[in-house]
């Protein structure tokens, strides 16, 4: 079995990390490199990386920031957000991305999947799934009719070739209210690919409950920014419960 | 020592320079094949598609030049740059590979066909007798397509996929190819690129 991973997700804006809740309202939460560094050292899995302003201001990613980090640790990064066309992917693993993040362009332009599938295989490509919950209903950020069935979008992406889903769930983002078990273990059923949930996992037992429905990767946000928790006590804490984490 | 990186432009090229350039080494960007003779060490990155990656090598002149190399100095291929010393590749249609090694390379048959994460490594031989493997233990993997190989007297290390076995560490005269990636493997990781900088035959 593979270990459990722990993923810190980072987002960049001018430059400097930012946390928010609900996707909005961030706030500084310090260096890129330093943290990154910070966070290898606790032996974090991986890295997620996405970048804010590239698709509020559709800029170009701050691939320079990608560079830096790249250039201080020996994690593997996923870097994101906001990515419009190939020639940005290929700057990307030049400049220190191992993975690629795409979430919003799959809805204007899933022909990039088959792009990048067919130069850096589907394996590099991680597809990001952003879920709305409007009272027990839940739809995908980008569907404002809420007319596309979640399933069926997630069946439609690995069919056209990603290699890993993040499933987020964008209400209870910094809300450190556990994620929804019921719809989780439904996508766990019907997925044949490594998936990472991410959105407001707030301490250890609801890890614990992700990991008893079958999930093994979390994408950890308000967790390590702000409250007492780093990568290695987590871990610690589910070593102590006898899950397989690597130290 | 001069350490060349073949950029075949489809890899995480960023990643593995940086991996190397923390470890003292300055490494050089190959992207013409008459640049290859002149490294001590070369390196085949991953992250790629089979059939995109040998129809560029095989369109630019690469094939020759790095199995002249392979005779007399070290080749670490790393995932995809492992996979294509084999035989015949089949990730987006059949391709022939260098055939260094003898096998195929074919795509993961488990239940997930992704392995994505970091995967312990049982070392079956010992590769050099001062490479000590005892705390080489976990690796990061991301692939969808492994190694089979027709006889295993190559391999060095396997790792589990349910209760399959993949070829994690091969190994071939002057060729040494991992299917996980020692620059994405934190400590190490650092110690497995290490060993190979300083990798004599035995």
């Amino acid at each position: 079995m593979n270990f459990i991973r722990i993923i810190p997700s980072l987002l960049l804006s001018n430059k400097k990390l930012v946390k928010g809740k609900k996707f909005n309202n961030h706030i500084n939460a310090g260096y890129p490199s330093s943290t990154c560094l910070a966070l290898e050292g606790q032996k974090c899995d991986e890295i997620f990386l996405i970048d804010l302003d590239s698709y509020k201001y559709q800029i170009d990613p701050d691939f320079d920031t990608l560079n830096e980090i790249s250039k201080n640790i020996s994690t593997p990064i996923t870097f994101g957000g906001g990515f419009k066309n190939i020639e940005q992917v290929k700057t990307a693993f030049k400049l220190g991305a191992d993975k690629i993040y795409l979430s919003q362009i799959l809805f204007k332009n899933k022909e990039i999947i088959n792009e990048i599938k067919n130069i850096y295989g589907s394996q590099s490509i991680v597809a990001g799934i952003n879920i709305m919950s409007d009272n027990q209903e839940y739809y995908l950020l980008e569907d404002k009719e809420k007319n596309i069935d979640i399933l069926d979008h997630i069946k439609s992406l690995i069919k056209w070739g990603v290699g890993e889903i993040k499933i987020t769930f964008v209400n209870d983002e910094g809300s450190e209210n556990g994620i929804n078990l019921d719809l989780s273990k439904k996508i766990i059923a019907n997925t044949n690919l490594p998936i990472i949930f991410e959105g407001g996992l707030g301490n250890i037992e609801q890890i614990i409950d992700m990991i008893k429905i079958g999930a093994n990767s979390f994408a950890i946000g308000s967790m390590i920014t702000f409250k007492d928790y780093n990568i290695f006590k987590i871990k610690q804490h589910l070593f102590n419960k006898g899950y397989k984490v690597r130290f | 020592m001069k350490v060349g990186i073949l950029d075949y432009k489809a890899c995480n090229l960023g990643s593995v320079f940086n991996s190397l350039y923390k470890l003292g080494i300055n490494p050089i960007i190959i992207n013409n094949p008459k640049e290859i003779s002149e490294m001590d060490r070369l390196i085949i990155p991953g992250v790629g598609a089979a059939k995109n990656c040998m129809d560029y090598l095989k369109y630019n002149g690469f094939i020759e030049p790095i199995k002249k190399f392979l005779a007399f100095k070290p080749i670490l291929g790393i995932c995809l740059g492992m996979q294509i010393f084999a035989k015949k590749l089949y990730e987006n249609g059949l391709s022939e590979g260098i055939g260094h090694i003898d096998g195929e390379v074919k795509i993961l048959d488990a239940k997930i066909k992704f392995n994505i994460g970091w995967k312990e490594v049982e070392f079956i031989k010992k590769i050099h007798k001062k490479f000590d493997t005892e705390d080489l233990s976990s690796f990061y993997y991301c692939h969808s397509y492994y190694i089979s190989l027709k006889k295993n007297n190559y391999c060095i290390g396997i790792s589990y996929m349910g209760s399959n076995k993949i070829p994690a560490i091969v190994c071939k005269g002057n060729f040494i190819g991992t299917q996980f990636h020692p620059e994405k493997s934190q400590t190490n990781g650092n110690k497995f690129l290490e060993f190979f900088l300083n990798w004599k035959k035995n």
